[in-house]
């Protein structure tokens, strides 16, 4: 279909001052909102999905529990009645148990017909478990990305995608914080998939790099790199308009369990596809640069 | 065609056959069968008949009880039956393809089928205190090991179908009980520490236990229920006109495979608790004078006069029972007097067997004390809606996927669509027959990889393209395109496979069912891209005068 090589790399500065700028609105947003909101997961505390009976709104619920200081938000049909109460542990002293125990028994002598969909509650001690797993976690990783990379292309290639991975993790996470959704062990799942998935993508380009040097070994890098990206601009497209519309499904109707992890793989996966084409290819032209000098 | 295709292809159709059958007992019609305490009367019959309506289901009268079919039926509808008064218990009855071909039914997790997902922690302070100075690891972890041996004790009184209990890490446990009738009750009996104690064994009155049960109680074993249970340890009691001093209780032993512990046979202690828990000092497992396994343990000095006492000449040939939570876990006869407060338990021990008396024994002398410090509760309702909103999910994003590829690609796009059904079917078949578990971000991942399985293909077709604008021949482009793309391919999903991998690593249960469906995905996309489709444009090349490929 396309012909002629389009010049992606004239781009590039353009393309990094819009990365920063997208991370400065993000951080802007995310210190105005007080920081990332981290979920029950993480720091440890209460959440209930309570359905009530009819006519039960929010100020109710939330005059029963003024003593704990919830979060109180709707799920669901209007007419389903469903909340989501949570509250989180503020020093490490209390127990997450007993206070689920009390907020249960509140709601249910307040509200007769109340019935619990789901409890959770989580000790600060599995919190701080969680959140060390989920770093280490990324750290591994990373790790083991960077070494097969090099052992199956060169280190700058390895070098060159690490940091398109660094900066989509680093945006999604902020996105987190920008759009306030609550960071929990899911979204480390869906940070993760990102992960794989713009490291598939930018692999793709990568491998069609690799191919055009062993096939002419006179031009230009950059044009080269810009070939390759052409070459693989439509497979690369595709791949993430077909990712999307299964996201989007499931954004749409996955249901409340669901709907934050896809928001932050819908966003992602643009991301992802955005850094590829415009800054792993980048890194590689100017590290390829910076050693000819 | 040539001989080797002929065999790859009878290869293909026997890989879809199979798992097309694998996946039966999951998408196929399901049986579910519900029994009753008593005779269910017409209140409960319109509850059945309201939740199942006969335009998706059919419930049919077997006996005492239900036999509900229908293709919706799912774990977490069982769970719900479960939770109705009056209903005793709700099973699956094996599907055909179950019996035949080890098929199994897709295991879900506790977030779509409803259930309880607890973690303990031993509370160390207590002990160490007692002890008087900080426990090593291997201390923490023989103590949490016992208490460990203290909740399979406990738990199945609860009547959870198939609780899984194992140790996290060396100071934790993690419990799954799916579709707990009964949370706070099952938490709180959690909560409350072990009582041990060691009871004299009445011989005379259990061996007119072990004769009156053939007698008068008709089951051929002992019932599993608990209230049943219950009544038939008063029944006993009656029945062999027990004096006041003495108590029925049962023997329990831990059955191999399942590791459950239950009841054996009807045992008669005396009333009278001969030694506490706590007058036993440290209990350790070792050798007795012959090289044989055997428990050995240190009382206290109080202890000591109590021991000295009960081993006395008058109880020799008498069996000590030691019981733990009214459950009779070993009966050692008393042979020799002992005053020196330290003694041992013989006998022909397995080494696991040993362990348990020595962990229950040490339970006793040193409680542990469990907390709670991670809890996710699902209801059964909640998990059914998940449920059905990932099927919605799944079939919205594969109709999407498929109708893209087929406007895009015509031809070539429906070959890929059936790929991706392919791929689906695969994907559920190897999900139930290595027997993971499906969770909601498992039907994530399972979303997820429709999207991406098609990549795949995406990147085989381009290359066609690209060879086809180049001038090659259609049979070259073909046979270039799949053989460029192969390493494209390799390459740039191994690492979506290494990301896999380590989220699947990563502790908790849900997310370990994303990471397994993402995993599972990526290698049938790969197996279905690089060989069946490859198949299918081989056999296209067949066609030695093609001029044109719809692609």
């Amino acid at each position: 279909m396309l012909k002629s090589t389009i010049d992606f790399l004239k781009y590039r500065w353009i393309a990094i001052g819009f990365s920063l700028t997208l991370f400065i609105v993000f951080m802007t947003m995310t210190v105005y909102r007080g920081g990332i909101n981290m979920g029950v997961d993480f720091v440890g505390g209460v959440k209930i999905i309570g359905k009530f009976s009819k006519g039960i709104d929010e100020g109710k619920i939330r005059e029963v529990l003024k003593d704990y200081n919830p979060m109180i938000q709707q799920i669901g049909a209007d007419d389903k009645y469903e909340y989501i109460i949570s509250t989180k542990l503020k020093t490490d002293k209390e127990t997450s148990e007993i206070e689920s125990e009390k907020i249960k028994r509140t709601l249910a002598e307040k509200f007769q017909n109340v019935e619990f969909l789901s409890v959770e509650n989580v000790g600060p001690a599995i919190g701080d478990f969680l959140k060390k797993s989920a770093l280490k976690l990324f750290f591994v990783a990373i790790i083991l990305m960077a070494v097969y990379l090099a052992f199956r292309f060169e280190f700058k290639y390895s070098i060159a995608a690490m940091a398109a991975i660094v900066h989509d993790i680093t945006l999604c996470f902020m996105f987190c914080g920008f759009t306030g959704i609550e960071f929990s062990v899911p979204i480390v799942a869906a940070l993760l998939t990102i992960f794989g998935y713009s490291m598939n993508d930018t692999i793709v380009i990568f491998d069609r790099i690799r191919e055009n040097i062993q096939l002419q070994t006179k031009t230009n890098y950059l044009d080269l790199v810009n070939k390759s990206i052409t070459q693989s601009l439509s497979r690369t497209l595709l791949t993430s308009l077909t990712t999307l519309f299964a996201v989007l499904a499931l954004y749409l109707i996955g249901g409340e369990g669901i709907n934050d992890f896809a928001q932050v793989l819908l966003f992602g996966i643009v991301i992802g596809t955005y850094s590829t084409v415009y800054l792993a290819s980048p890194v590689l032209v100017a590290w390829e640069r910076i050693r000819a000098r | 065609m040539t001989r080797g295709m002929i065999y790859k292809f009878l290869f293909i159709l026997f890989i879809i056959v199979f798992s097309v059958a694998l996946i039966l007992p999951t998408v196929g019609e399901k049986r579910m069968q519900v029994s009753f305490f008593s005779d269910p009367g017409t209140e409960l019959m319109q509850k059945f008949e309201k939740r199942f309506p006969a335009d998706a289901y059919k419930i049919d009268k077997e006996g005492t009880s239900l036999i509900i079919s229908g293709q919706n039926l799912t774990d977490a509808i069982m769970n719900e039956v479960r939770t109705y008064d009056g209903v005793r218990d709700a099973v699956f009855l094996k599907h055909w393809a179950e019996d035949y071909l080890l098929a199994k039914k897709i295991n879900l997790g506790l977030d779509l089928q409803g259930g309880m997902h607890l973690v303990l922690q031993a509370n160390f302070e207590k002990i160490e205190k007692k002890m008087g100075k900080p426990l090593s690891d291997s201390d923490k972890n023989e103590i949490t090991q016992q208490a460990l041996e203290l909740l399979r004790n406990r738990i199945d009184k609860f009547g959870v179908s198939e609780p899984s209990i194992r140790p996290r890490g060396t100071e934790a446990i993690e419990i799954q009980m799916p579709g707990v009738k009964d949370p706070r009750g099952v938490k709180k009996a959690i909560g409350t520490t072990g009582r041990v104690e060691y009871r004299l064994v009445n011989d005379r009155y259990s061996k007119l236990a072990t004769e009156w049960l053939p007698q008068n109680y008709k089951g051929k074993s002992l019932p599993e229920e608990k209230d049943d249970l219950e009544n038939l340890l008063t029944d006993i009691s009656t029945g062999i006109k027990l004096p006041d001093t003495l108590e029925v209780l049962y023997y329990y032993v831990r059955e191999a495979d399942t590791k459950k512990i239950v009841p054996s046979y009807p045992i008669i202690l005396e009333k009278k608790v001969s030694i506490a828990g706590d007058d036993i000092n440290k209990a350790w497992v070792g050798r007795d004078e012959y090289g044989g396994l055997a428990v050995h343990f240190t009382t206290t000095p109080e202890g000591a006069t109590k021991f000295a006492e009960v081993t006395g000449q008058k109880n020799h040939g008498k069996r000590l029972a030691i019981v733990i939570d009214d459950k009779v876990r070993s009966a050692p006869s008393l042979n020799v007097q002992i005053t020196s407060g330290q003694a041992m338990i013989n006998g022909d021990f397995t080494q696991e067997e040993v362990q348990t008396l020595a962990r229950i024994i040490k339970e006793g002398a040193l409680p542990v004390d469990l907390r709670i410090i991670e809890e996710r509760t699902v209801g059964p309702s909640l998990g059914q809606d998940s449920i059905e909103a990932g099927i919605k999910a799944i079939i919205l994003g594969l109709a999407g996927v498929m109708a893209f590829m087929i406007l895009y690609y015509k031809a070539a796009g429906i070959i890929a669509d059936f790929g991706l059904v392919l791929n689906t079917i695969f994907m559920l078949a190897l999900l139930s027959w290595m027997g993971f578990t499906l969770t909601l971000p498992g039907i994530a991942g399972f979303i997820l990889t429709v999207g991406m399985a098609v990549d795949a293909n995406v990147i085989i077709y381009e290359r066609i393209k690209e060879e086809i604008r180049n001038g090659k021949s259609v049979r070259m482009s073909i046979v270039y395109g799949f053989e460029r793309a192969f390493w494209t391919i390799f390459d740039s999903n191994l690492t979506t496979l290494i990301a896999a991998f380590i989220l699947s690593q990563y502790g908790t249960g849900p997310i370990k069912g994303f990471a397994v469906t993402l995993f599972i995905g990526i290698l049938s996309s790969m197996f279905v891209a690089l060989f069946i489709t490859r198949f299918f444009y081989e056999v296209i090349s067949l066609n030695k005068k093609i001029k044109k490929l719809s692609i």
